[in-house]
């Protein structure tokens, strides 16, 4: 596989992001530098409503930053592209097309022959195990299936960044076990860079490389961990390194260690 | 990879099993209630007939009601007002409802076509389509033209509206979604906005269709020659309840199965949009 490219380079260069409120401008996002080096998993993780989906959001080019860059690969992200891939918490699968017809929605432009297209498609469900519900709706399929189904057609895109937020917040907890190993595999398989927004301390810690810790509202970076501890990892055998740095974030994500931080 | 263990099971069969026989029940009850309904008025209204409390002529028995539609069917004029009553409506149905959609998906995602037409559209709206019978009748004269006027007009109007709307609601995400994974404006609007909008366009034409019927009547009650409001009309000069009544119940049975029409093939084109 092509994996050492080194396409996906993010950088996010003093960025800032403000909406009008009711009274006067809210910052949503104080200024933020971050980097994603190519190819790697980095966990963005913080209270709610810190910024963290408006961080992905700008990066998705949803919203527009009012201050600093943000480029892919060198050039400035203006607008949403086929480069950048986006997972959604509640799956945004359109409800009109078949498991199928999605998947083949990703792969329109590439423009293929029709057998082929429809091949493709087939064999990015039969990835994600989904070989046999191609044919189904997405509301015959569960919460679960349906994130399946959207990681499949993601990655049929062929994106260089995959931006997941909190993809499995809505799974119950023996879902998303299954749905970590699950992306794993077709991550290792793939390769994009991964942004991975979540509030879940233990998902953060076995997915990532890298895991940044926001502070509440107006959402900044506060702290920084590198995990090289290989995968698949468990809290019981990935060492006690883990163990230390999931008691740190549980207590930065405590409003008062945030404060604690900060000055 | 292995991934089919991951322990969480379809929805729909696990659901299916619990609500099927509740979905057999409703459906029965769907075409039982409305015919106790149906008997029950039959049998008030036989009773008052039979004990003679009103006039004939003022409110006639069922059976008299039933005598004047064999009447009508054996004239002839039944026959020929139905078929020219449900191709005015028919025609005015598509007209109006043609240019509803086309115009309701300018409006609904071209901003400049919303902030010229919008407003002025949402102003016509509440006139009723009664009042415009006397325009329609020195534009187009007493002939097809001003009954095809009045009924797309009305339909237009409410089309539009439904379609305006369900392209403005039309999920962000969808949008998100759609833009990231690479498509084209064009292939965004075909294969993203319109399937989002559909359910509410199915709602506007299912409308359109009611008030096709109520407009037909409006616009055959002056100026016509023929037609189940003409009928209506002419059955007043002549005193004949009985006939009046007959048709009422014709145009009404006519509205309600159109509808149901309408309804199950929206049901099966706009499939996912139920529960």
């Amino acid at each position: 596989m092509t994996r050492m490219t080194a396409e996906g380079d993010v950088r996010v260069d003093d960025v800032a992001i403000r909406f009008k409120g009711k009274d006067g401008p809210v910052t949503a996002l104080d200024r933020t530098t971050l980097r994603l080096r190519p190819g790697t998993f980095t966990a963005l993780i913080g209270p709610s409503g810190c910024g963290k989906s408006t961080l992905m959001n700008a990066i998705g080019g949803f919203v527009a930053p009012s201050g600093g860059a943000i480029t892919i690969d060198g050039a400035e992200v203006t607008g949403p592209s086929a480069k950048v891939g986006v997972i959604f918490q509640q799956y945004a699968l359109f409800p009109w097309f078949t498991a199928l017809g999605n998947v083949r929605f990703a792969l329109r432009r590439f423009g293929l022959p029709r057998a082929q297209e429809i091949e493709r498609a087939h064999a990015a469900l039969a990835e994600v195990g989904l070989g046999a519900h191609a044919g189904k709706f997405p509301q015959q399929l569960s919460g679960g299936m349906k994130q399946r189904v959207a990681i499949a057609r993601t990655f049929a895109c062929g994106p260089k960044v995959l931006l997941m937020d909190e993809p499995f917040g809505a799974l119950d907890a023996q879902t998303r076990l299954g749905m970590h190993d699950l992306l794993m595999g077709v991550w290792q398989k793939h390769r994009a860079t991964v942004l991975f927004v979540t509030h879940d301390v233990d998902e953060a810690l076995l997915l990532a490389d890298d895991v940044h810790v926001m502070s509440q509202a107006p959402g900044r970076l506060i702290r920084q961990y590198h995990l090289p501890q290989p995968r698949p990892r468990a809290f019981n055998r990935s060492g006690s390194e883990l163990l230390d740095i999931r008691e740190e974030i549980l207590g930065l994500l405590r409003p008062e260690g945030v404060l604690a931080a900060i000055h | 990879m292995a991934v089919s263990d991951l322990g969480d099971p379809p929805a729909v069969p696990r659901r299916g099993a619990r609500v099927m026989p509740l979905g057999l029940l409703a459906g029965s009850a769907r075409v039982v209630r409305p015919l106790i309904s149906f008997v029950f008025v039959l049998a008030i209204w036989s009773g008052v007939g039979a004990a003679q409390l009103v006039p004939e002529t003022i409110f006639p028995a069922p059976w008299t009601v039933w005598n004047a539609t064999v009447e009508m069917w054996q004239m002839g004029t039944l026959a020929g007002d139905l078929a020219v009553s449900l191709s005015r409506a028919a025609i005015g149905f598509a007209i109006g409802a043609t240019l509803g959609v086309a115009l309701g998906l300018m409006t609904g995602r071209i901003a400049l076509i919303r902030t010229l037409l919008g407003p002025f559209l949402s102003l016509l709206r509440p006139i009723p389509a009664i009042a415009l019978v006397p325009v329609a009748i020195v534009w187009f004269g007493i002939g097809e033209g001003s009954k095809y006027f009045v009924i797309s007009y009305t339909v237009f109007l409410t089309v539009w509206f439904n379609t305006h709307h369900g392209m403005e609601y039309v999920p962000e995400i969808y949008l998100r979604a759609s833009r990231s994974l690479g498509a084209s404006r064009r292939r965004e609007f075909l294969t993203v906005i319109i399937p989002a909008a559909a359910p509410y366009i199915f709602a506007g034409l299912r409308l359109g269709v009611a008030l096709a019927f109520l407009s037909l009547v409006a616009a055959e009650l002056s100026g016509a020659s023929s037609g189940l409001g003409y009928r209506l009309q002419e059955a007043r000069q002549y005193i004949r309840t009985d006939r009046m009544f007959s048709l009422l119940i014709i145009l009404g049975a006519l509205g309600a199965s159109v509808d149901m029409v309408v309804h199950q093939i929206g049901r099966k084109l706009v499939h996912w949009q139920q529960g």
